[in-house]
């Protein structure tokens, strides 16, 4: 049996394929990828359960919010402050700012005690993303239900023409789930590095295209708590933070550029690559 | 209206009640999901396990948590009405106290799993003032590490299962998260078992129009509906193959002990000999996009 959840095998330290560097684009460096760059002036939405805004990780306010929810009369947007139902959003904020301690955070809140219209939130909260103008797009959830197929396919094809990148966490389940699976987002699966939150890894073989730290992070959590977790729910966040500060250096770029650079970076690049 | 003006009226409105049954079991996937259903449900009636669908559940629980060495495991299945996980198996020292208790969503790990889909391993729950700390607390049993994983049935998230202080280890691994997974396939495919055989005694009752009170232009409308499903399950060649084999697992089950074991062992066998074949599909779930 695979001794690594699904879609993390592929970072294991003895599966890790080493690539080969295509010059000029992957000479790229961190130095000129993202500088000195904070995330200051780019907007993350964290498409999840809430952020609370007092968590010490959490750091500077949260910018905007925008609570989802399917009642008897269909979708309602609630834009006040709102709190965290579980402490995974707050999880995933925390990492993210302590990537890019300056980008804007926006709170699209999707998950709270009811499990209807959990696929029809969800499209909702990718489309606020979207129409709202969202640079990044943390989404450490997903769908598995095939009828979500066709409208979250559409949505993230309208997110990459709009350049609203999606980082997506591929669930550790062996089932499909969305849009973790499409080409036009960027996939995240764990690895079990915790030294450097910006130690990542390319995969040539996707669907998942990247492995980052997921496996016993420490992570805020509900109530200013902190907790110790796995999952790939928590390796994406670490990449939705390097994408935001690339932004800040480099605005305007589109996903396939955001991938090439990202691949040029990754830790299993066959050449060292700082400066 | 006289009387035969009321039978025709009757017998009309029967014809369509008829002809708009055999559309939907025709045209909808509802026909294709229903003979499934009735399939599983009459081999394994059939092969008639003295094994219970809640004995089966709490032995793969059972055998989850001796797998990955576990202080306490549950498994829950949600209550999508109320909103609420409810306890179907329970097993540690405190097991009896728990299985009283129905979560609410947005509680700890087991709801997270629920809403999200997403299995989650925490390590040091204790400080985490949300895992359920109420039930915790309440039967004097507060858990350092847990792993929740999610149950699929038919894409959808139908409920948890959870270990609960990992032995041996300060925390679940992601080794630990892969083989829960399968244990979680396991119970997910007893459940799914259990449901087809309720959806068999539900369109049975249905059919015969047991129950009082039903119209007799309704009643005769759906075992005319029945008929003609079990009409085309008779013609149907996989339902026929599955019914045989059933038959014959129980003929040799029935026949005594060591007859039952080579059965087994020889099924095992060819079973296990079936899944070492190459296959053609990848390994990632992936054969619906193919």
């Amino acid at each position: 049996m695979d001794e690594r959840p699904a879609w993390s095998a592929q970072f294991a330290p003895d599966a890790l394929r080493t690539l080969t560097p295509v010059p000029p684009l992957d000479e790229i460096t961190t130095g000129w990828a993202w500088g000195g760059s904070t995330g200051a002036g780019v907007k993350v939405a964290i498409i999840d359960s809430g952020i609370d805004a007092g968590h010490e990780a959490v750091g500077r306010g949260i910018s905007g919010y925008v609570a989802i929810t399917d009642g008897p009369l269909g979708l309602l947007q609630d834009t006040e402050p709102h709190e965290d139902s579980y402490g995974h959003g707050t999880a995933c904020a925390g990492i993210i700012r302590s990537v890019a301690p300056d980008c804007e955070l926006y709170s699209v809140k999707v998950l709270g005690q009811r499990l209807t219209g959990r696929g029809t939130t969800f499209a909702a909260g990718l489309q606020w993303a979207i129409e709202n103008g969202m640079h990044v797009c943390n989404v450490s959830m997903g769908t598995t239900k095939k009828n979500f197929f066709g409208l979250l396919h559409n949505l993230a094809d309208r997110a990459y023409f709009q350049k609203t990148m999606l980082v997506t966490a591929a669930n550790n389940m062996p089932v499909p789930s969305f849009p973790s699976l499409y080409a036009s987002v960027i996939s995240v699966a764990s690895h079990e590095g915790l030294d450097d939150p910006h130690l990542f890894y390319y995969n040539p073989e996707p669907p998942v295209e990247f492995g980052a730290p997921g496996i016993d992070v420490r992570v805020a959590w509900a109530d200013g708590g902190w907790i110790t977790a796995t999952g790939n729910s928590f390796a994406a966040p670490h990449i939705t933070g390097i994408v935001a500060k690339i932004l800040g250096q480099h605005p305007g770029l589109t996903l396939f550029q955001m991938k090439t650079v990202l691949r040029a970076l990754s830790a299993n690049m066959g050449h060292a690559k700082t400066g | 209206m006289g009387r035969e003006g009321r039978q025709r009226e009757d017998l009309v409105r029967a014809r369509e009640e008829i002809s708009g049954l055999r559309r939907r079991l025709a045209q909808e996937r509802f026909a294709e999901e229903l003979k499934d259903a009735l399939t599983l449900a009459a081999s394994v009636g059939e092969i008639s396990s003295p094994i219970s669908h809640s004995r089966l559940l709490e032995m793969i629980v059972q055998t989850a948590a001796s797998v990955i060495p576990s202080r306490a495991a549950s498994l829950f299945l949600i209550d999508e009405e109320a909103e609420e996980l409810v306890f179907e198996v329970a097993l540690g020292s405190k097991a009896e106290e728990v299985r009283k208790f129905r979560i609410p969503l947005g509680h700890g790990i087991a709801g997270l799993v629920a809403v999200s889909g997403q299995p989650m391993a925490i390590s040091d729950a204790r400080s985490d003032p949300r895992q359920a700390a109420d039930i915790a607390r309440s039967v004097g049993y507060e858990p350092e590490s847990i792993l929740g994983v999610p149950l699929f049935y038919e894409e959808e998230v139908v409920g948890v299962l959870e270990l609960l202080d990992r032995e041996g280890a300060p925390s679940y691994s992601s080794a630990d998260m892969a083989t829960l997974g399968l244990f979680a396939n396991q119970a997910a495919v007893a459940i799914e078992q259990s449901r087809a055989r309720g959806n068999l005694a539900a369109l049975l009752g249905e059919a015969l129009g047991t129950a009082g009170g039903v119209p007799d232009h309704r009643r005769e409308g759906l075992a005319e509906g029945a008929r003609s499903l079990s009409d085309r399950m008779e013609e149907d060649a996989a339902y026929q193959r599955a019914l045989e084999l059933a038959a014959l697992v129980r003929e040799i089950s029935r026949a005594g002990e060591e007859e039952h074991a080579a059965c087994r062992a020889i099924l095992e066998g060819f079973a296990g000999y079936l899944r070492s074949r190459p296959q053609d599909r990848d390994d990632l779930g992936l054969g619906d996009f193919g």
